[in-house]
């Protein structure tokens, strides 16, 4: 399915379960989202993270709620599947899709503009710039006898510092090749919405308004 | 097809809330249409501010335009339509680590391309083209991080040949790259003045292998702020200033019996998947100054950061007589220390008197490095009345000035230093070199030194190590 459309649906789809309670429908969604990641053949191990990662704050709202409020199993079900609903839902854009594809379909799909789109690009592509930028703060600091922990606030400021430095450089170097704010732009890849991404997309909010609304599942 | 004309240009770095004298200072010249045009002058005098006013990153990004015009033939750069300036002039810069926005080769080419406006259907014709004149098109699919800054380089200039821009500027487009590939890219650069026509304008002030290829050479008086073009005679002049100061390079090889401070065994050190070296057994010699050479991206900087841990390997590397990897990480920092190719990443300060005082609270040699020593050094080196400046405010050259004299006064029993004459000019080349000596002869510090500028070091360097051929090896001379 097209980045765009995808973000969208996933979007749609946790603004309505979060104003419904209906556990078995977080349920469908989950499982509905597990086989959409293995037809995408997502690692199983990722897959498997899925269900770990929301664990902990899952169990804490679930005993709390049943600790200290008068709400039903029911309701409580709700709230745990809904965590797990939110996280797999999410994971179809984030595990499916790379990055670039997701930015470049903002860009063309959905009009985002582009200084928008690349700045962003730019910016998370300095991500393992940063991570190497502060073990070399670390190791400097070791070298003239300052060692640093993670709560020291020249780390922070030199790495953020550096951040600063980079945007600037980074604005720097777009300029220098060739972008233009607000420019009409080529694309060597041309990202289109195939008209059955649109069914898809339709028919799979609709299967989600019948049942939430029409069949009226616990 | 571009005269470049500056007219009495006049720009300063004042911003709205503080006031700082101009850079350069009623600048009038003209680069000419289809010349290669050279650009030398001292280190941190304006010579990247000129090159980023001609490509029209300054004044909107920095700085003030308090006077002046700059114009391609007739046309004013001020009222060029922004889409067109990238038509007319590119440019590329100093730090190989600040030119990309994507995350591969190819990806880069691709967005430059777009920006352009080029049909997509002639892209990868273009960029096929770009990647094989400069002669890289086997890095065409590899991630930029893993790069070196000499392949970074060579990935920019391909991005500035796809552009196809009138008029190329290139900003010490060589400080850290080696002989070989320097002289690629320059007779790649008289390549796209004669057969397309271009325009280029570098700045250097390493002066090696340009001689018989420049037209012209305009050079960047730091005192009176202004640039003049240097006559046939005068330019000649330069060139045989800096030839002379290159001399033959003879040093003996080390021999068995010369005691050793750090040793390696059976070291392996690899990138991604590629073996960088393999060295069997190696001994760096104690209280010497050892210079590494090597082509770019054979692992130089990498093996400096095996040796300070930085980077895992595979077998032993010895200091003293402890596995570096059984010693406190803390206190082997001391005993080791690594002057990055980076200047800022060295920096622990805001301020130079601060980045100093640190340096000298940790200082082995205090006694050496007293307050007196260290304001000769700083005049030495004109840095002098810095005290209050930001070091994130000094130019490249005076960082790394800055930066060496930090490790410098540290001085560690052992110091690493990654291209520490980058971007410096000759006097101040001289200047270093007698720092390093100073430190090896009096102090006893075992210093290794990784630069492609040899210009300066080989008089001082005792031993010359060779990284070829996936190992390291002492050579007598320079080959």
């Amino acid at each position: 399915m097209n980045p765009s459309l995808k973000l969208l649906l996933s979007l749609l789809i946790a603004v309505e379960i979060s104003f419904t309670r209906s556990w078995t429908v977080n349920l469908i969604l989950v499982i509905a989202s597990i086989i959409w990641l293995l037809i995408n053949r997502v690692a199983y191990r990722k897959i498997g993270l899925l269900f770990i990662v929301p664990l902990l704050p899952a169990l804490a709202i679930g005993i709390s709620m049943a600790l200290w409020t008068d709400e039903g199993l029911d309701f409580i079900l709700v709230l745990i599947t809904r965590i797990y609903a939110y996280v797999f839902v999410g994971s179809i854009v984030t595990l499916t899709t790379s990055l670039p594809q997701l930015v470049a379909s903002l860009e063309q799909n959905a009009k985002l503009p582009s200084k928008f789109a690349y700045g962003f690009l730019g910016a998370f592509n300095l991500i393992p710039k940063i991570t190497a930028e502060v073990s070399i703060i670390r190791a400097a600091g070791k070298m003239r006898n300052q060692p640093m922990h993670f709560w020291s606030p020249t780390l922070y400021f030199k790495a953020i510092l550096a951040s600063l430095n980079w945007s600037e450089n980074l604005a720097e170097a777009m300029t220098s090749h060739g972008f233009v704010e607000d420019q009409p732009r080529t694309h060597y890849q041309v990202i289109k919405i195939p008209v059955k991404d649109f069914y898809l997309f339709g028919s799979l909010l609709l299967i989600l308004q019948i049942l939430l609304f029409m069949i009226h599942l616990p | 097809m571009a005269n470049v004309s500056v007219n009495h240009l006049t720009f300063s770095y004042s911003t709205a809330q503080e006031k700082l004298p101009p850079v350069l200072n009623d600048v009038t010249l003209t680069f000419s249409d289809r010349h290669f045009s050279l650009l030398i002058g001292p280190s941190g005098t304006g010579k990247s501010t000129l090159l980023k006013l001609l490509a029209r990153l300054y004044p909107s990004f920095r700085g003030t335009l308090q006077s002046g015009t700059i114009a391609y033939d007739d046309q004013s750069l001020t009222d060029m339509p922004a889409d067109t300036v990238s038509k007319r002039v590119a440019l590329l810069f100093q730090d190989p680590d600040q030119q990309f926005t994507m995350d591969t080769v190819t990806n880069e080419l691709i967005f430059v391309l777009e920006n352009l406006q080029v049909d997509p259907a002639k892209m990868d014709a273009i960029i096929a083209n770009a990647l094989a004149f400069v002669g890289i098109t086997q890095l065409r699919d590899r991630t930029l991080a893993t790069l070196s800054g000499g392949e970074k380089q060579k990935v920019a200039l391909a991005t500035i040949v796809a552009m196809d821009s009138d008029v190329i500027l290139l900003d010490e487009p060589f400080a850290s790259i080696d002989t070989s590939s320097r002289q690629h890219l320059i007779e790649r650069l008289v390549a796209l003045r004669d057969e397309a026509g271009k325009t280029i304008i570098l700045a250097d002030h390493d002066l090696s292998d340009y001689q018989n290829v420049v037209n012209d050479v305009f050079e960047l008086n730091p005192k009176t702020k202004q640039i003049s073009r240097l006559s046939e005679s005068e330019a000649s002049k330069q060139f045989s200033r800096f030839a002379s100061a290159k001399t033959s390079f003879n040093v003996p090889l080390p021999k068995t019996t010369t005691p050793s401070i750090l040793n390696l065994q059976k070291v392996q050190l690899t990138t991604g998947d590629r073996t960088l070296m393999t060295v069997d057994k190696l001994n760096i010699p104690a209280g010497k100054i050892t210079l590494l050479t090597g082509e770019n991206g054979a692992g130089k900087s990498t093996l400096f950061k095996a040796l300070t841990r930085l980077k895992t390997y595979q077998g032993q590397i010895i200091y003293e007589t402890h596995d570096i990897q059984k010693l406190k990480a803390r206190r082997y920092a001391l005993q080791v220390g690594l002057m990055f190719q980076e200047a800022q990443a060295q920096f622990l300060g805001i301020t130079v008197a601060e980045e100093l005082a640190i340096s000298k609270k940790a200082s082995h040699h205090p006694e050496f490095y007293s307050d007196q020593k260290i304001a000769e050094m700083l005049a030495a080196i004109n840095l002098s009345n810095r005290g209050d400046q930001v070091v994130y405010t000094l130019s490249e050259g005076q960082k790394k000035k800055l930066q060496l004299l930090g490790m410098l006064i540290t001085a560690p029993p052992v110091l690493l230093l990654d291209e520490p004459l980058k971007g410096l000019d000759l006097d101040s080349v001289a200047t270093v070199a007698q720092f390093l000596r100073e430190a090896s002869r009096q102090l006893d510090e075992t210093l290794i030194v990784i630069s492609h500028q040899l210009t300066g070091l080989t008089q001082v360097a005792d031993y010359h190590l060779q990284l070829a051929n996936q190992t390291l090896t002492y050579q007598e001379g320079l080959s």
